[in-house]
């Protein structure tokens, strides 16, 4: 792929100016006596405030007792606690200017807020009460368990998740990662006191990290988060031992079949590696040069040389235990081979061939580049910050990083490609119109193939 | 009460390109814009889905950037880019580290003065933007509902109720002729706003803009089809196939009443006490209350980034228990309530902190994670090329803090009428389910 910019008009092409500086702001870094890590970065961008207050335990950590648990636990935590009902929660959010969200995922359960930062004490203490004294109201309960059995049957009409969630089986087999949502039937059964139980051993002030950025003095918010967020006490909850995932070897396919598909979701991925992993930053620039950017090779190769497809991209998906990275593309039912093939040349060709030095110097820039956007709204900023601290990153990550990705040569980012663009091993998964892709998808592997709910299909 | 000021200048080439600066110097990153004063709802009649199209074109290659460079330039500067197509506006987008400016402004320059594509780029694109539809629309459960089942149900003019998407008969039509023809019309300097935000200061901007956008000539003012409704004196209903979602739903449409007349500041306020998230009244009747809904939700879409008719409305997901006749019951007794009641004091004072709150979010706002500042670019060029006003940013807002209860009370009267909405039913094929009457 012609990568330099041609000679006849790259003196028309108005150079870079020196780069201004990225300085990232002060982080005002603490523990509360009972435990609680605490995070501060001024932000003045607008007179609001960001904020996440997570517990290091998600679906993972509960996944024996019923897998989403910890997602279900976050739904209904907004929705009362010992003071307010619902319906003041949501009234006293609004009159405050602020937006709240709960959630979990695998390996974490989270508070999400924003709001004015004239009413940032209020919105506080509405968010320590919904991490302490929440009450999962009987009726709140059964309405978002009943919302929950519509929602899991609906997301099976999705050709994403339908892909995402095969990968996963795959991949991680039956370790807690293998699931990434519950069954109707695993829904019907949950009750509220596995909802409490899970309530009470995540969300304790030694599992917790708050975090705030925005348009407030530290040392006055620190104030503000001692008072609110000090009293209570809790421990940490015990980690227990899952399930090795499998590490299949050999292409395989796992075709899922989506009756009336009139395009093919392709989503192929294997084992790489976590947040805290030495090669991170390597294999970030690597994926980025394969297929993480608008300017790189796949989508120069499907999407605009070939018109396969309007969204290719590649990725590594950083869990905490593990990570895998994957290929994706949304493509039509008559180039599902051709895409295939395109997609593991242009893998190959990363493995195979050093990365000439103006390719690697555009990915440099591109990858350096866009880091420090973070730095420009308050919720980039958190969004950086988060990262850092849920995988507990050096204390200058964020100054070094851009070093980091400026030092990769092009042997380091040939060995990364090796390591882990590993396409021998690669698991391919296809959701579409099984008539029209079986034999394209054959060609590529051992094949087996499953219905949207799940079910093995001679 | 702490106001946002957002310091803004705003001149005019010799050429008519407006150009907008807003500096802030905290980071060391420049967000860029070019809007174009066209937008779907304009675009030729025969050649539905065009000017979406086009905007895939404008990526294809200029006078001096070949195909790729231009993306290739900016990724390689360490910024990111886009373009989106609306109803009456078409954007051009990056956000860069502010020393790579210069070259932005150089490569959106080259592509105002003259496009270079051809029959193979066409053909490319044509086939990348059928995936698009696919993966958006054609292949998702609720693809394109109810953006793109609403209009032809709501309206009978052309220009606002055909496929914005376009027809797959209309998108093999288009040819490289209507290209460069649709390029000729509306992208002229006379007809676009150049935004300059974040690490740039207004002299720099204002110099730089002379020195790449100075000597594109203007062209003949565009012709705009006049996108006018008959008014509408009924209820209007459409049916639509689900083909794979598992929920019956529902959207229902009220037209709107012109941008920035007391009426509209009136019905944004109106909006957010039906649609503001778990505390408006629709979400909390139909999902929280009642349980007749899974999701209950909408509002005015992209409110400041329109200017012709346009519609407030509600998406509802409901259970198939309910019929939709009892589903739209529900959603009635709401409406029913509020033009006789009009809404709490109190209720008004909570909605109008919320929307202070969410318009410096709106402001400062990033798009797909990488875009800081894409909602006061936004903002700044549809204030611009509407209105010629940019500095509508900073003042709006208070049409929206005066409104009272009498106004609320009046416009949810006047706008709320069954004969003022349309409803379209996007029914699933494989369920069965109660029909509407």
């Amino acid at each position: 792929m012609a990568s330099v910019v041609t000679a006849e008009y790259s003196n028309m092409v108005p150079a870079l100016a020196p780069e201004r500086a990225v300085t990232w702001p002060k982080r005002t870094k603490t523990r509360l006596a009972n435990g609680i890590e605490v995070v501060l970065a001024e932000s003045h961008s607008i007179p609001k405030f960001h904020g996440e207050l997570y517990f290091r335990a998600g679906n993972a950590l509960v996944s024996g007792r019923a897998p989403g648990l910890a997602e279900m636990t976050a739904t209904v935590v907004r929705t009362g606690t010992a003071k307010r009902t619902s319906r003041q929660i949501e009234e006293d959010l609004r009159r405050l200017g602020a937006d709240l969200g709960s959630s979990a995922g695998q390996d974490t359960s989270a508070i999400s807020f924003a709001g004015l930062s004239e009413f940032a004490e209020p919105i506080l203490e509405l968010v320590n009460e919904l991490a302490r004294d929440a009450a999962f109201p009987e009726a709140e309960f059964e309405r978002e368990r009943r919302q929950k059995l519509e929602e899991v049957k609906l997301e099976r009409t999705s050709p994403g998740f339908l892909a995402g969630e095969r990968l996963r089986k795959v991949l991680f087999g039956a370790h807690p990662y293998g699931i990434v949502s519950p069954s109707e039937a695993q829904v019907a059964a949950y009750r509220r006191e596995d909802l409490l139980e899970t309530y009470r051993e995540i969300y304790t002030p030694e599992n917790a990290l708050l975090l705030v950025v925005g348009d407030f003095e530290s040392a006055a918010m620190l104030k503000s988060i001692e008072r609110i967020f000090g009293s209570g006490q809790g421990k940490k909850p015990t980690a227990k031992g899952s399930a090795a995932p499998p590490r299949p070897q050999g292409r395989r396919v796992y075709l899922v079949h989506n009756p009336g598909s009139v395009q093919t979701q392709i989503l192929a991925g294997v084992h790489a590696i976590t947040r805290k992993h030495p090669d991170w930053v390597r294999l970030g620039l690597t994926n980025s040069l394969y297929g993480g950017a608008f300017n790189s090779r796949l989508v120069m190769n499907i999407r605009e040389d070939k018109g396969y497809t309007y969204s290719p991209r590649s990725g590594v998906s950083p869990l905490r235990q593990y990570g895998y990275f994957t290929v994706s593309a949304a493509v039509r039912n008559d180039v599902v081979a051709a895409s295939l093939t395109e997609m593991f040349y242009e893998l190959d060709k990363v493995r195979s061939l050093p990365v000439p030095a103006v390719e690697l110097t555009d990915a440099q820039n591109y990858v350096a580049g866009i880091f420090s956007m973070g730095l420009a709204t308050q919720d980039g900023l958190l969004s950086q910050l988060s990262t850092v601290e849920l995988n507990e990153l050096p204390a200058d990550y964020l100054e070094t990083y851009r070093e980091k990705v400026r030092s990769v040569t092009s042997e380091e980012m040939l060995a990364t490609a090796r390591k882990y663009f590993d396409s021998a091993n690669m698991q391919i998964v296809v959701v579409g119109e099984r008539g029209q892709i079986e034999e394209q998808a054959r060609l590529f592997g051992p094949t087996e193939v499953f219905d949207a709910q799940g079910n093995k299909l001679e | 009460m702490k106001r946002l000021q957002i310091p803004i200048e705003y001149k005019t080439l010799k050429n008519g390109l407006g150009v907008v600066t807003a500096p802030d110097p905290a980071a060391p990153v420049v967000t860029l814009g070019v809007y174009y004063k066209i937008g779907f709802r304009l675009e030729p009649q025969g050649r539905s889905g065009f000017a979406h199209l086009f905007e895939h074109m404008m990526f294809q290659g200029s006078e001096n950037a070949a195909k790729m460079q231009h993306i290739k330039l900016i990724n390689s500067s360490g910024g990111v880019l886009n373009g989106s197509t609306m109803y009456d506006v078409t954007n051009y987008y990056e956000a860069v580290p502010s020393n790579a400016l210069e070259r932005v402004l150089w490569l959106e320059a080259d592509r105002m003065r003259a496009l270079k594509v051809d029959d193979e780029n066409l053909k490319n694109q044509r086939d990348v933007v059928k995936e698009e539809v696919r993966v958006n629309v054609m292949n998702q459960p609720y693809g394109g509902f109810p953006w793109l089942d609403m209009p032809p149900v709501a309206f009978r003019n052309w220009a606002n109720s055909h496929n914005f998407y376009g027809d797959f008969a209309d998108l093999d039509a288009a040819s490289l002729a209507d290209v460069q023809s649709f390029f000729r019309t509306y992208y002229l300097p006379n007809n676009a706003v150049l935004l300059l935000l974040g690490d740039v200061t207004p002299e720099d901007g204002f110099a730089m803009a002379e020195k790449y956008f100075g000597g594109i000539p203007a062209g003949a003012p565009p012709p705009f089809a006049d996108p006018t409704e008959p008014p509408q004196k009924e209820e209007r209903r459409g049916h639509v196939k689900e083909k794979f979602g598992t929920l019956p739903a529902m959207a229902i449409g009220y037209v709107m009443p012109a941008r920035r007349t007391p009426d509209w500041f009136a019905m944004a306020m109106l909006d957010q006490a039906l649609h503001g998230g778990r505390a408006g009244r629709i979400h909390r009747e139909l999902v929280l209350e009642k349980q007749v809904a899974v999701e209950a939700d909408g509002g005015i879409d992209d409110i400041f980034g329109y200017n012709g008719p346009t519609q407030m409305s509600t998406r509802i997901l409901h259970k198939p228990e309910y019929s939709s006749e009892q589903t739209l019951a529900a959603f009635d007794v709401v409406l029913r309530e509020v033009r006789e009641k009009g809404i709490a004091a109190d209720e008004l004072e909570e909605i109008k902190v919320k929307w202070r709150s969410d318009y410096y979010s709106t402001l400062e706002g990033g798009r797909g994670g990488y875009m800081p500042r894409y909602g006061l670019m936004h903002l700044l060029a549809c204030f611009t090329l509407f209105d010629k006003e940019p500095g509508l940013v900073n003042s709006i807002l208070d049409g929206f803090l005066s409104v009272t209860r009498e106004d609320i009370q009046r416009v949810a009267d006047k706008y709320l009428k069954p004969e003022n909405r349309a409803i379209v039913f996007r029914t699933p094929v494989s369920k069965t389910v109660k029909e509407a009457a």
